[in-house]
C-alpha cells in the first residue's frame, strides 16, 4: 500500500515538472516567434496567466458525452507518455512506470489521446474540427513513418525495445546515439516537426482557417485540461528524445538545457516557414525523413 | 464418439426444420434456429474431449474425425461467434422476408465450419469446405441484388480454391493412398522435391482464397457488404479464419520441413504486408459502411497472415491472437452496421449523421472495437499488434514492419471515419425519428466488447489455449516465456505488464473528467450541434454543416499515384478476354444442325484433300 502512494506521489511530482517546464517552453515559444517576428511579444509566463484563467471558468455548456471526455482522453495520452519515459536518467526516485512499457507500447499510447480527443471534436458537430482530425490524422500517418523506422533501427541495433535499455547502451558505450546513429536521429528531429505541429506542419490547427480546428469548441475548463495535457505532453516528447538520442540526463538542469535545445529546431524551423497543404506535408514526411530511415535501418543491418 | 454424430444430426437436422416451420409459425422458427445452433455448441463443450478421434467409414472410404487444441481454438471462434450472431440474427431478422433460407444457410455454414475443424482426412475437409462455399454463396446472393458482379466473382475465385485443394488431395492420395491428414504429413517427407513444393502451393492457394488474401482477394469486399450483416459478422470474423486455420496446418505440418520453405514463409508473410497496405488504403476511400469494413477485414486478415506466416512462436501467437481478435471486433462492427442499417436504411457515411444520442449501445459497442481494431491500448488489438511487431523485429523483418506500421496507422483514418460519419458530426433532422435496436441485437455487441476489454488486460485467457494449440502443432511452451496472465514478453525480454497500464489509464481519465465536469456541473446545459462557433455566426436551423463528403480527401491525394492501379481490373481484363473466346465459340457452335452438317462435310473434304500429307 505504501509503495502504492509513493508511486502515486512520484507521478504527481513528475506531472507537476512536467506542467510548469512545458508551460515555461510554451511561453518562452511564443517570446521567440514574436521577437523574430519583430513584435514585443507576451511575457514568459504568460501561458501561466492563461492556463488559471481558463482554469476559473465556469463551463455553461456541453455537446454531449464524448465531448466531456475529450480533454480527459487527451490527458491520458499525455501523462501516460510522461510515466513511461524515465524522466532523469540513473535515478530511482520516480520510476513511475519506466519498466511497464516499451517503445511499442509508447508509440501507441501516443495516439490514444489524440483519437479520444478526436471523437470529443466529432461530437461537437463543428466542420472545423473534423477536418482539423482529418488533416491531423493524414498528417500523422505522414510523420510517423520516418519516426518508426528511425526507433525499428535503434531496436535492431542494439537489440532492445525498452527505452531504458537504450538509455543503458549509451551510459555503457559513453557515446549518444545521436553521434552513434546518426541517420536515426535525423530521421527523427524530421519526424518531430510533425510531432510538435509548428510551421510548415500547422494545417491541423490553423488558427486563420480552421478556427484552431479540433479544439475549436473548447473553452473553460476543456481548454485549460487541453492546454496543460499539450505542454505535459511537449515536455514527455522531447524528455523521450533526450533519453533515446542524447543519453539521458542525470539531474534537472542538463535535462532543461537538452530539452530546450531539442525543442528550439522545430520552434525556429517553424517561424520562418510558410503552411504546408496536407498532402504536401505528408509527402514531405515521405520524402527526405523515410530516406534517412531508410539509412538509418542499413546502418543498422551492418553494425548490428 | 456419439457426440459428433449427435451435434452434426441436430445442426442438419435442425437447418431443414427451421427452413419448414417458417410455413407455420415465425416465433417457433426463430426457436428452432437458436436451438440447431445454441445445442450443438453447449454439446460440443460439454462432451467432446481432446484427443478423442470418431473413425468411421463411407463408401469403403475410411474418415476420422476429432479435435486437438489447435481445431479446438478454432472451433472456440466458430461456435461463440456463431452463437452470438445467432442471437444478434433473430433480431436482425425480424420482419424480413425469406428467413427461412438466411436460417439455413447460417445454420450450414456453423456446421461445416465445425466440421472443417474437427476433420482429420481431407475428403471430410473438402466436403465441409464445398458446403462453407456453398452456403456462404447463398447468403451473399440473398438480397438478389448484383449476383453478376458479386456473386459469380465469389463463386470463381472460391471454384479456383477449391479446385487447387482437389488437385492437391488427389496428388496425396495418389502417393499415400490414404486421406488422413496425418498420413499426409507423414509420407510429406519421402516426396520428391517438386512435389514438396506443389502440394503446400496447391493448399494455400484454396486457403489464400478464403483469407481473402492479395491477388486472391478482389470477391472480399463485394461478398461481404453484400450478404445480410448478421450473417457478414460470421463471415468476416469466422469463416475468413477458416483459410487461416488450414494455412497454418500446412505452414507447420509441411512446409517447415521443407529447405525452401523460408521463401513459402516470407514470400506469404509479404503477400499478408501489402495485403494489410492495399486493403487499408481502400477502406479509407469508401464512403459505404460496409465497403469500408470489407476491405478493413481484408486488411486485418493481411496482419494475421503475416503473423502466421513468420511462423516464429511468438508471430504465431500474434497472429492466432488477432485471429481471435478480429472474430471479436469485426464480428461486433458488422453487427453495429447491420443494426444501423435495420434502424435508418441505409449505412452511407454521406447520409446518416450524429446518432450516438440516438443509439449510444451501439455506439458503445462500435467505439470499443474501433479502439481494439486500431490496436490502441487499454483493449485487446493492442495486444496482438505489440506481439506482431516485435515478432517481425525480432525476427529480422526490418521492412515488414514498417509496411505493417504504415498500414495500421492509415487505419486510424477509416477507424475515425467510421465513428464520425455514423455517430458523430452534426444531428440532422432526418433522424431524429431513430432508435435503439432491439435488445437482441444490442446485447451480443455488448458481451463482445466486454470480451474484448477483458482480453486487453488479461489476454492470457485467450493465449493460454493458443499456447496449448501451438503445442500441439509441435512449439514449444511459451507459458513465462512470452506471455503471462497480463504481461506480454517479446523475445529479448522486454515487456508490458498490462495490469499497472490499465490502472493508471483509468485512474487519470477519471481524475480529469471529474476536474472537467464535476464542479457546477448542473449549471452546464447541452445544446445542439447547431449551437457552435462559426466566426461569430449563428448556423440557421436548415443550414447544412454536414461534413462527411470527402472527408479524408487530403490523405487519398497524397497516396493517389499508389491507388492508380487495381487487381480487379486485371482481373476484368482477363474475364473480357475470356468473354471475348466464349463469344468466338458461341459463333462456331451455332446450334443449327445443317451448320454442323456443313462442318462435318468440310472436314471430310480437309481430310480426303490432304490425307497424303496427313497419313
Amino acid at each position: 500500500m505504501e509503495e502504492v502512494l509513493y508511486n502515486i506521489l512520484g507521478a504527481v511530482v513528475t506531472f507537476i515538472v512536467a506542467f510548469v517546464v512545458g508551460m515555461t517552453y510554451g511561453g518562452l515559444t511564443r517570446k521567440i516567434t514574436a521577437r523574430v517576428q519583430n513584435r514585443k511579444g507576451p511575457p514568459f509566463y504568460q501561458n501561466f496567466i492563461d492556463a488559471f484563467k481558463l482554469a476559473s471558468k465556469k463551463t455553461a455548456i456541453h455537446h454531449g458525452v464524448m465531448h466531456l471526455m475529450g480533454p480527459a482522453f487527451l490527458m491520458v495520452t499525455s501523462v501516460m507518455t510522461l510515466l513511461i519515459v524515465p524522466v532523469l536518467a540513473g535515478n530511482n526516485w520516480f520510476p513511475n512506470l519506466n519498466f511497464h512499457g516499451d517503445l511499442i507500447f509508447l508509440l501507441y499510447i501516443m495516439t490514444f489521446g489524440p483519437l479520444g480527443m478526436a471523437l470529443g471534436a466529432g461530437q461537437t458537430g463543428n466542420p472545423n474540427s473534423a477536418i482539423g482530425v482529418t488533416r491531423g490524422l493524414s498528417q500523422m500517418v505522414g510523420f510517423e513513418i520516418p519516426w518508426v523506422m528511425s526507433l525499428v533501427a535503434l531496436m535492431i541495433q542494439y537489440h532492445t525495445t525498452s527505452i531504458t535499455g537504450l538509455m543503458e547502451v549509451q551510459a555503457q558505450s559513453g557515446t549518444w546515439l545521436m553521434l552513434s546513429s546518426p541517420f536515426a536521429f535525423i530521421a527523427a528531429v524530421m519526424a518531430m516537426f510533425g510531432m510538435f505541429r509548428y510551421s510548415p506542419f500547422d494545417i491541423v490547427g490553423a488558427p486563420t482557417e480552421l478556427a484552431s480546428g479540433p479544439v475549436s469548441e473548447n473553452g473553460g475548463k476543456f481548454l485549460f485540461v487541453m492546454m496543460s495535457a499539450g505542454s505535459v505532453f511537449t515536455f514527455a516528447k522531447l524528455t523521450l528524445y533526450v533519453d533515446l538520442f542524447m543519453g539521458g540526463a542525470s539531474n534537472l538542469v542538463v535535462l532543461l538545457i537538452k530539452t530546450f535545445l531539442l525543442y528550439m529546431i522545430p520552434v525556429l524551423y517553424g517561424v520562418t516557414s510558410p503552411r504546408y497543404r496536407t498532402e504536401q506535408a505528408v509527402r514531405w514526411f515521405w520524402g527526405w525523413p523515410t530516406f534517412f530511415g531508410f539509412l538509418a535501418i542499413i546502418q543498422a543491418v551492418i553494425l548490428k | 464418439m456419439e457426440t459428433y454424430s449427435i451435434i452434426f444430426a441436430i445442426f442438419l437436422g435442425g437447418a431443414v426444420l427451421t427452413y419448414f416451420a417458417g410455413k407455420l409459425n415465425s416465433i417457433l422458427q426463430d426457436i428452432l434456429f437458436l436451438g440447431s445452433v445454441l445445442v450443438p455448441t453447449y454439446l460440443f463443450f460439454s462432451g467432446v474431449s481432446f484427443g478423442s478421434a470418431m473413425p468411421f467409414s463411407l463408401e469403403g472410404i475410411s474418415l476420422l474425425w476429432g479435435i486437438d487444441h489447435y481445431s479446438w481454438l478454432f472451433a472456440l471462434i466458430v461456435l461463440g461467434l456463431g452463437s452470438l450472431a445467432a442471437v444478434y440474427a433473430i433480431g436482425y431478422m425480424k420482419g424480413k422476408e425469406r428467413k427461412g433460407y438466411f436460417y439455413f444457410n447460417f445454420i450450414l455454414s456453423v456446421m461445416s465450419m465445425l466440421g472443417i475443424v474437427v476433420s482429420q482426412d481431407l475428403i471430410s475437409f473438402f466436403i465441409f469446405w464445398e458446403i462453407m462455399t456453398w452456403s456462404s454463396y447463398l447468403m451473399v446472393i440473398y438480397n438478389g441484388k448484383d449476383i453478376q458482379r458479386v456473386g459469380i466473382k465469389y463463386f470463381v475465385f472460391s471454384a479456383i480454391g477449391a479446385y487447387a485443394m482437389l488437385m492437391g488431395i488427389v496428388i496425396v492420395h495418389s502417393i499415400t493412398h490414404t486421406f488422413f491428414i496425418e498420413d499426409m504429413i507423414q509420407a510429406y517427407g519421402h516426396m520428391s522435391l517438386q512435389l514438396q513444393i506443389w502440394i503446400p502451393i496447391l493448399f494455400l492457394i484454396a486457403f489464400a482464397v478464403k483469407a481473402a488474401m492479395m491477388p486472391l482477394h478482389v470477391w472480399a469486399p463485394g461478398a461481404y457488404s453484400n450478404a445480410p450483416m448478421a450473417y457478414t459478422s460470421l463471415f468476416s470474423g469466422a469463416l475468413s479464419k477458416m483459410g487461416v486455420y488450414g494455412m497454418v496446418l500446412i505452414l507447420v505440418t509441411l512446409v517447415s520441413r521443407l529447405p525452401q520453405g523460408i521463401w513459402f514463409r516470407e514470400v506469404l508473410a509479404w503477400l499478408g504486408g501489402i495485403t494489410a497496405a492495399v486493403g487499408t488504403l481502400w477502406a479509407i476511400k469508401q464512403d459505404d459502411a460496409k465497403k469500408l469494413l470489407a476491405y478493413s477485414s481484408v486488411a486485418q486478415l493481411g496482419y494475421i497472415i503475416t503473423g502466421v506466416a513468420i511462423g516464429t512462436e511468438l508471430g504465431m501467437l500474434a497472429g492466432l491472437f488477432l485471429a481471435v481478435m478480429h472474430a471479436l471486433f469485426k464480428g461486433t462492427l458488422f453487427m453495429a452496421v447491420g443494426a444501423i442499417e435495420k434502424q435508418t436504411g441505409t449505412t452511407n457515411f454521406t447520409e446518416i449523421t450524429g446518432l450516438i444520442r440516438k443509439m449510444p449501445w451501439t455506439f458503445l459497442a462500435s467505439l470499443m472495437s474501433i479502439i481494439a481494431l486500431a490496436g490502441i491500448p487499454p483493449l485487446g488489438g493492442f495486444v496482438g499488434k505489440w506481439m506482431l511487431y516485435e515478432s517481425l523485429i525480432t525476427s529480422d523483418h526490418y521492412l515488414l514492419v514498417i509496411l505493417i506500421f504504415f498500414a495500421s496507422t492509415a487505419g486510424f483514418l477509416y477507424c475515425y471515419k467510421f465513428l464520425f460519419g455514423f455517430f458523430l458530426g452534426q444531428e440532422e433532422k432526418e433522424w431524429e425519428h431513430v432508435k435503439e435496436a432491439p435488445a437482441t441485437m444490442v446485447v451480443p455487441m455488448i458481451l463482445m466488447s466486454v470480451f474484448m476489454f477483458v482480453l486487453g488486460t488479461f489476454p492470457g485467457i485467450i493465449l493460454k489455449p493458443i499456447n496449448n494449440g501451438l503445442m500441439d502443432l509441435g512449439f514449444v511452451d511459451s507459458y513465462k516465456h512470452l506471455w503471462e496472465t497480463s504481461v506480454i514478453f517479446n523475445n529479448w525480454g522486454d515487456h508490458v505488464i498490462l495490469q499497472p497500464i490499465l490502472y493508471s489509464i483509468i485512474a487519470i481519465f477519471l481524475f480529469f473528467l471529474i476536474l472537467v465536469v464535476w464542479k457546477g456541473y448542473k449549471g452546464t446545459r447541452y445544446v445542439t450541434t447547431k449551437d457552435i462557433s462559426t466566426s461569430g455566426e449563428v448556423p440557421k436551423e436548415d443550414e447544412n454543416l454536414t461534413f462527411s463528403v470527402g472527408f479524408t480527401q487530403p490523405f487519398l491525394r497524397a497516396v493517389a499515384p499508389v491507388m492508380r492501379r487495381q487487381i480487379d481490373k486485371y482481373y476484368t481484363e482477363f474475364a473480357k478476354g475470356l468473354e471475348g473466346l466464349f463469344e468466338f465459340m458461341r459463333r462456331i457452335y451455332t446450334g443449327n444442325a445443317q451448320t454442323y452438317a456443313l462442318y462435318v462435310v468440310v472436314f471430310v473434304v480437309i481430310v480426303l484433300l490432304f490425307k497424303d500429307v496427313l497419313f
